[in-house]
């Protein structure tokens, strides 16, 4: 491949993956040096249309008009990167697929304009479209974000494998902030990635990168119940803050119905 | 041995002498917790530690270790940073036990040249333990409380000094200017160490015959359990004094030429730790790597090095988010264990290879000669650039690790005939990075080749008799060297009969080679299969291969079976085999794992005890037909 033509897009979302793709100083200009950025609209004043190599999407699906886009971006767009939590499992958009109420109630929670509102329950991307690669994370890793890079440019699958977040955290020799601070880690659950970022920094993890491969989140829940004395309903919003769409983390929700 | 005094008033003094030398290593605290640690000043030794978060493994099989610096597809160097003299202070006795036990992995067949030198410029200075901690086992299998072998020099606590023990050479170097100890305080020493042994409260009953037991209850209660509470979160593994398992990964800079291949510990807890191509997961079912865990730790390390896999550190207990414990495990089986059965313990044939260069590199082949068989697969054949490879040699049904730098690295058979020698083939389908990389390539092209490794198909044991080949798919590329080789000797061999089965006719391999198998006297090839799709031409068998055993000709007496193909083929071909009447020591099979390194060290390609890498890839039935968990 030559260099490739890359775009940028972005659906709901907080622009912080985006943002994560430009913060990669030291290197940046040599991946400018070998990607073509055609289109990032955070980024540039100029931007081009299709057809693109790569496009990483940023954000979940909210409302009929993005799904439009998505589907428009599958087509023009020869591999598609689901970038960031949102896009891979809905993220914290997705919290609002949970609370209980009906769409027309949730606008109306929130928006007091009504008439031109429609919004969709919440759903990553790939609920819609096939994805071919996935960058997870709230935000997105930057070293994760480079290899892709570069196994797109060498045509290879980059392979990732989704650990526990305690192996990376134990890696590090931190003193276990579950075990030891009585703290509600989702490490154990969570896919590494993240170099154990927050556990690493005294603060428990919140499960951003969702689940890890194999990953027996019933089991966790129960020791957020029995042993830390979590409640149900805090249990629950633990499981659906970030990944609460996927198989794995709606079984640490249990049965658990109003939240 | 000869025993000193050191007076703790002096320690910092004695380490800040040390220092001259070595660069010291011993356990601080951190969060009240503690973790071995360079140490700048000797008062930031925690010698009355209990437990490390990291066990001092880390300074000779490293988390992450460079292992070489790339260029290009084939162009790589070893990479060299010098090791500076390293002095551990402080290791538990079961840390040293347990460093023993990795010795033998990376030291003793294919030495490890980064574990070999890390570990000669480390001098050893234990710690005998005081007093019991939380979760360890060691007295169970004396690995502990007290140190015997395997240190420099011993400190033991004895109030307001150490007794000093010599356990080497150096060590006897470095306890010069000691005084020596006299008789009370050399029985204080051992009455301390007695009395920590005494109180120890937690034990692993009959460590000796532990894997017979363990092989009794392989369908105990007890594992399903565990696999309700694991999180199959790993830190058991990452955190254990003696795992040695890694994945080895080709990282490359943005210019995509360069870049290092490394390897990181891995785990067998991980669910991608068995992961081959097109996304097949052995151990996918997280019972079955509880499982190997536990057995490996307890039984299967002892078959594989004759060492222990457990040394009772107890770090995997504390650590563990759900108290998951070997002990209690043990304990808990040992309650209601199942009615006992005959053991059946596999032991490996050995086969120790030293040799004095770097396994780890790769020699340059150049590929002679690129012939497509379908469309997804082609037949290389090989030459190696230096001419210090004139000698290489194979057996039929080895196989070889072929590097494509910056991709990765892969298992290939040979498929050309060990009789053949200043070329090899590699028969290849594209399903991933290597293989598409492979793909891409053409003659003349180099590519980084080491092997050959494991045990091949029993060429000599055949001689006299009639060979009866099952094959599916790919599997046919590691049996093409014996067809030719027998072609070539048709008069050292009985009738020989090839049983072939694919998905499709496209997808057959070496069709055109088939004719001149036909030609060779008592010969009968028998093709099948799954379906035909649009191909109007099959004249032959349709339905999977097992069908065409109906045709077998073969005597079940002085005949030999070689199955290659998937596990699932191979499950039905060896219980087809069974009831025909043919012997387990007469079938002989080719499995399929993941490999990183072909040498007994990644443990990626564990079977239960079994390295397929090395005890394999070709074995005779009749020796894992009783594993537990059995093979298929
Ligand atoms: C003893 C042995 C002999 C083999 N002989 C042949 C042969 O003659 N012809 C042939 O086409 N294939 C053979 N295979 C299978 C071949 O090794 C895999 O297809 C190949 O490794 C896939 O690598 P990849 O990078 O293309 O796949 P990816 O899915 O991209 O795999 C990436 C990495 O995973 C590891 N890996 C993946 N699959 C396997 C696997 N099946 N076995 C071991 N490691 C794996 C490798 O390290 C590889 O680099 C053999 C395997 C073994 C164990
Ligand atoms: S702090 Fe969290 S991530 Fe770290 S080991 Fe404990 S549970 Fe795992
Ligand atoms: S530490 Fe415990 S929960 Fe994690 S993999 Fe090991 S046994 Fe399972
Ligand atoms: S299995 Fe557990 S107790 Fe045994 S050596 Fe490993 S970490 Fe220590
Ligand atoms: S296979 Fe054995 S050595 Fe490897 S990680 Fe598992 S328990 Fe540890
Ligand atoms: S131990 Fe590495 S491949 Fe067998």
């Amino acid at each position: 491949m030559g260099k490739p033509k890359v775009a940028f897009f972005k659906l709901s979302s907080c622009a912080g993956c985006q943002l994560s793709a430009l913060n990669i100083e030291p290197i940046l200009l040599d991946v400018l040096g070998v990607i073509d950025i055609r289109y990032f609209v955070m980024a540039k004043r100029e931007n081009h249309g299709g057809p693109y190599d790569i496009g990483f999407v940023e954000g979940a699906v909210t409302s009929p008009r993005e799904l439009e886009e998505l589907k428009k971006i599958r087509e023009e767009c020869s591999v598609v990167v689901a970038m960031g939590t949102c896009a891979c499992f809905g993220g914290i958009p997705s919290i609002k697929n949970f609370c209980g109420m009906t769409q027309k109630q949730i606008e109306a929670k929130v928006y007091t304009e009504l008439w031109d509102i429609k919004s969709m329950p919440v759903y990553g991307i790939d609920y819609y479209i096939d994805v071919d690669y996935y960058l997870r994370g709230c935000p997105i890793d930057k070293n994760e974000y480079l290899i892709l890079i570069k196994s797109l440019l060498k045509g290879i699958n980059p392979l990732f494998r989704f650990h526990s977040v305690c192996n990376e955290c134990i890696l590090k020799e931190n003193v276990c902030l579950l075990i030891h601070r009585k703290k509600a880690c989702m490490g154990s659950v969570t896919a590494s990635g993240c170099g154990a970022l927050c556990t690493s920094l005294g603060r428990e993890c919140e499960g951003c990168r969702g689940p890890a491969s194999d990953c027996n989140a019933e089991s966790l829940a129960e020791v957020f119940t029995k042993e830390l004395g979590l409640s149900k309903a805090d249990v629950a919003r633990k499981f659906l803050k970030y990944a609460g769409n996927t198989p794995e983390f709606s079984k640490g929700v249990g049965h658990y119905e109003h939240y | 041995m000869e025993k000193y005094i050191l007076p703790k008033s002096e320690l910092a003094e004695y380490v800040n002498k040390l220092k001259k030398e070595y660069e010291i290593f011993g356990p601080v605290s951190k969060d009240n917790k503690y973790v071995f640690q360079s140490i700048e000043d000797p008062q930031d030794l925690r010698l009355e530690y209990d437990t490390t978060i990291l066990p001092p493994k880390k300074y000779f099989h490293s988390p992450e270790q460079i292992m070489m610096e790339f260029s290009g597809i084939a162009d790589s160097v070893q990479e060299k940073e010098p090791v500076g003299k390293r002095l551990l202070i402080g290791v538990h006795p079961c840390d040293v036990n347990a460093i023993l036990s990795l010795d033998k992995v990376f030291l003793n067949t294919y030495s490890d040249p980064y574990y070999k030198e890390l570990r000669e410029n480390t001098i050893i200075i234990a710690n005998n333990c005081t007093q019991p901690c939380k979760d360890g086992f060691c007295a169970s299998f004396k690995t502990g409380p007290g140190i015997e072998n395997g240190f420099d020099l011993a400190l033991t606590d004895i109030g307001p000094k150490y007794v000093i023990t010599v356990g080497s050479e150096k060590g006897k170097e470095l306890a010069k200017g000691f005084d020596l100890a006299d008789e009370k305080e050399t029985a204080l020493e051992k009455k301390t160490i007695n009395d920590c042994l005494n109180n120890i409260t937690r034990w692993i009953d009959d460590v000796d015959n532990i894997a017979n037991f363990l092989h009794a209850n392989f369908e105990h209660e007890v594992w399903m359990e565990t696999k309700e509470e694991c999180l199959a979160c790993g830190a058991c593994t990452t955190a254990c004094p003696t795992c040695y398992c890694f994945a080895v990964k080709d990282m490359v800079e943005l210019c995509l030429e360069k870049g290092q291949r490394t390897r990181v510990w891995d785990s067998c807890m991980f669910y991608e730790f068995s992961r081959v191509a097109l996304d097949h997961v052995f151990m996918a079912d997280r019972t079955s790597r509880i499982k190997q865990r536990i057995y490996h730790k307890l039984a299967y390390t002892k078959q594989q090095f004759d060492v222990l896999g457990c040394v009772g550190c107890g770090r995997c207990v504390g650590i563990c988010l759900k108290n998951i414990d070997p002990v209690k495990i043990i304990s808990r089986i040992r309650e209601v264990p199942c009615v006992p059965q005959d053991p059946c313990i596999y032991n490996p044939q050995q086969k120790s290879v030293v040799d004095n260069h770097n396994p780890w590199l790769t020699e340059k082949a150049v590929i002679k000669a690129v012939k497509k068989i379908t469309p997804d697969v082609n037949t290389y054949t090989f030459k190696f650039t230096s001419p210090n490879m004139k000698d290489y040699s194979f057996e039929n049904g080895t196989y070889n690790m072929i590097s494509i730098f910056g991709v990765g690295e892969s298992p290939i058979s040979i498929s050309s005939s060990e009789e053949e020698k200043d070329t090899f083939d590699h028969t290849v389908r594209v399903v991933g990075n290597v293989t598409s990389a492979l793909g891409k390539l053409h003659v003349g092209d180099i590519v980084g080749i080491r092997g050959p490794y494991g045990h091949g198909w029993p060429m000599e044991e055949m001689k006299g008799k009639n060979v009866l080949i099952i094959a599916g798919g790919i599997g046919l590329a590691p049996l093409r060297g014996v067809i030719k080789s027998i072609e070539r000797n048709r008069d050292q061999y009985g009738r020989l009969e090839i049983l072939y089965g694919s998905k499709i006719p496209e997808s057959m391999l070496f069709t055109d080679e088939y004719g001149d198998w036909q030609k060779m006297p008592d010969t009968q090839l028998l093709l099948t299969v799954d379906c035909v799709g649009d191909n109007d031409d099959w004249k032959e068998n349709i339905g999977v291969v097992t069908k065409l055993c109906d045709k077998i000709t073969c005597s079940t007496e002085n005949t030999i079976v070689l199955a290659c193909g998937p596990d699932v083929m191979m499950k039905y071909v060896v219980a087809k085999m069974l009831k025909l009447g043919f012997k387990p020591n007469q079938v002989f099979v080719s499995l399929e794992r993941r490999m990183g390194c072909g040498m007994k060290k990644c443990g990626n390609c564990h079977l239960g005890p079994v390295f397929v890498c090395q005890d394999g890839p070709v074995f005779r039935y009749s020796d894992i037909m009783n594993l537990p968990g059995g093979v298929f």
